[in-house]
């Protein structure tokens, strides 16, 4: 099968201003996600795992290496790869009311298709849960309901691939948990290729379907984990499967840098 | 934000935090205090406390207020002087959100202009009237011009500052989108930059206002700031006072005029 999104041997470094030396935010990553895969990534924070997904969304360049997506590098905003932000709420238009918010990726289309368009994203609304929240503005919602419009507004964009940038880490444990189901459903019925950075191990083996676990600065990849959970994937059942758990403990024990239990000499 | 739009929000402020006196009396008391100086003021001049040709009690002013209506002069003065602070008001208000949102946009005509600007900016409005004079002459595209000057400033900086404090999620958003340079600007950058235009905007109408009348009293033949001149050299303070207050009706008019627009044209102001 063809890779939908790949990392061909990513070095990205931040030049330093004035005294402060370069900062390798990471090297020699290689990683490619399938066509409808769901991939995760993990790291410890400050790693840089932001900035490959934000090369992958072309927004920024790396240093070495290139970013492919279908055989081709990407450089700008390629259609079709859509980013959803940990900071919802700033990536929301204020002036814009719900359904506004969920239309914008369409509105450069004909006049003749808007009402139809409409009416899709109005069904969007609908999928994530949102349904008579239409006319609603953004900061009238709850902090997980603003992200469910966030969701809304990348499916209009008819996603091909899905950057998650840890786009629950700032909601309650609850809404989490919702949202996380929610991801799963809707990654299920339009298959799109989904790229999931986040620092939480739970998070990234309950949602994945392979994990890709990075070391500490300069960041490098460590190993990629084949979770093998069947799906649907359940909150209860699914996260208290013993293979679970031992993926759990295999992957945190890797961040700890620990070799199941021992401290390592280093 | 601007200095200028802080009165009315440091009211609300205050009010919510203590448990002082409610809407209706807190404006009771405003109007309590004027009318405290008001009758002081008439009590001074009656009983000769100020025995001065230009101290004419206040009961004689608001008269000559309503004799002044009566005659249509001071609302023609007022017309011609809110004509010249709307035009150059309009002006100052395209070019300030235009130039501030393109130039916090474009690095290269930042570089290029901003230097240009920072120059212009500290200058003293009125000390460029008499060169002015020379140019422009002294009829309504001085004052225009000169009105639309003294507004550009806190349009443009409010605009400039606005734009380059949206955050970068919004802007990488709608780049995700793909959307175009255009398009970006317009439906994004320029309604993420709303609430600080309309600080701007709000400085602006109360200073279109000032200027335009100063600009009437250096090189004037009508509005309100000529009709203070000439009833000074009339020696009708009664007349003079009176236009003064006409003035202060008015500011204040534009004032409330503006935050009911703005709380209809920017309803998420401070909420995002």
């Amino acid at each position: 099968m063809s890779q939908r999104l790949g990392f061909d041997r990513v070095t990205k470094v931040f030049e330093g201003s004035g005294n402060d030396a370069d900062f390798v935010a990471f090297d020699d990553i290689t990683l490619e996600a399938a066509p409808s895969e769901f991939l995760a990534v993990v790291g410890p924070s400050g790693c840089g795992k932001s900035t490959l997904l934000r090369m992958a969304a072309g927004l920024t360049d790396p240093t070495r290496g290139k970013v492919v997506l279908d055989g081709k590098p990407v450089r700008e905003p390629p259609p079709g790869v859509i980013y959803l932000f940990q900071q919802y709420a700033k990536s929301l238009f204020a002036w814009r009311t719900v359904i506004d918010n969920v239309m914008f990726p369409v509105e450069g289309a004909p006049r003749a298709r808007r009402g139809e368009l409409r009416a899709q994203c109005r069904d969007y609304l609908r999928q994530v849960g949102l349904d008579g929240f239409e006319d609603k503005y953004p900061w009238q919602l709850s902090g997980g309901m603003q992200q469910r419009v966030a969701i809304a507004r990348a499916l209009a964009a008819d996603p091909q691939v899905l950057l998650l940038d840890e786009p629950f880490s700032a909601v309650d444990a609850l809404t989490r948990m919702e949202l996380q189901t929610l991801m799963l459903q809707l990654w299920e019925r339009r298959k799109f290729t989904a790229i999931l950075v986040t620092h939480d191990v739970e998070e990234a083996i309950f949602l994945a379907d392979r994990v890709a676990v990075l070391g500490a600065r300069p960041t490098s990849l460590k190993e990629v984990i084949d979770v093998g959970l069947p799906r649907p994937r359940d909150q209860l059942t699914t996260r208290e499967d013993p293979r679970f758990l031992k993926l759990r403990h295999h992957i945190t024990a890797s961040l700890l840098a620990r070799n199941d239990g021992h401290v390592a000499s280093a | 934000m601007s200095a200028m739009d802080g009165l009315a929000g440091v009211r609300e402020k205050r009010s919510s935090r203590r448990s002082g006196p409610n809407g209706m009396d807190r404006r009771a008391y405003g109007f309590l205090l004027l009318a405290v100086l008001l009758s002081f003021w008439e009590l001074s001049s009656r009983a000769g406390w100020i025995v001065s040709a230009y101290w004419p009690p206040v009961s004689h002013i608001f008269a000559a207020a309503i004799a002044q209506l009566a005659g249509g002069e001071i609302l023609l003065a007022l017309a011609s002087t809110l004509r010249r602070a709307a035009i150059g008001y309009i002006a100052a208000s395209v070019a300030g959100i235009v130039l501030g949102i393109v130039l916090a946009r474009n690095r290269v005509l930042r570089y290029g202009l901003l230097p240009l600007i920072e120059i212009v900016r500290p200058m003293p409005t009125p000390a460029v009237i008499p060169p002015l004079i020379l140019f422009l002459g002294v009829d309504d595209a001085l004052k225009i011009f000169i009105v639309a000057l003294a507004s550009f400033f806190p349009i443009f900086s409010n605009t400039f500052t606005g734009v380059a404090a949206i955050d970068d999620t919004l802007i990488q958003t709608a780049r995700t989108f793909r959307t175009s340079t255009v398009r970006l600007l317009a439906r994004v950058v320029f309604p993420a930059t709303l609430p600080a235009i309309a600080a701007g905007l709000r400085t602006a109408t109360s200073l279109c206002l000032v200027v335009a009348v100063l600009s009437e009293m250096i090189a004037g033949s009508s509005g309100i700031g000529y009709y203070l001149v000439e009833t000074q050299y009339a020696m009708r303070p009664d007349l003079m006072y009176a236009a003064v207050l006409y003035l202060a009706a008015t500011g204040y008019a534009l004032n409330r005029i503006f935050l009911a627009l703005e709380a209809r044209m920017v309803p998420w102001m401070g909420r995002s």
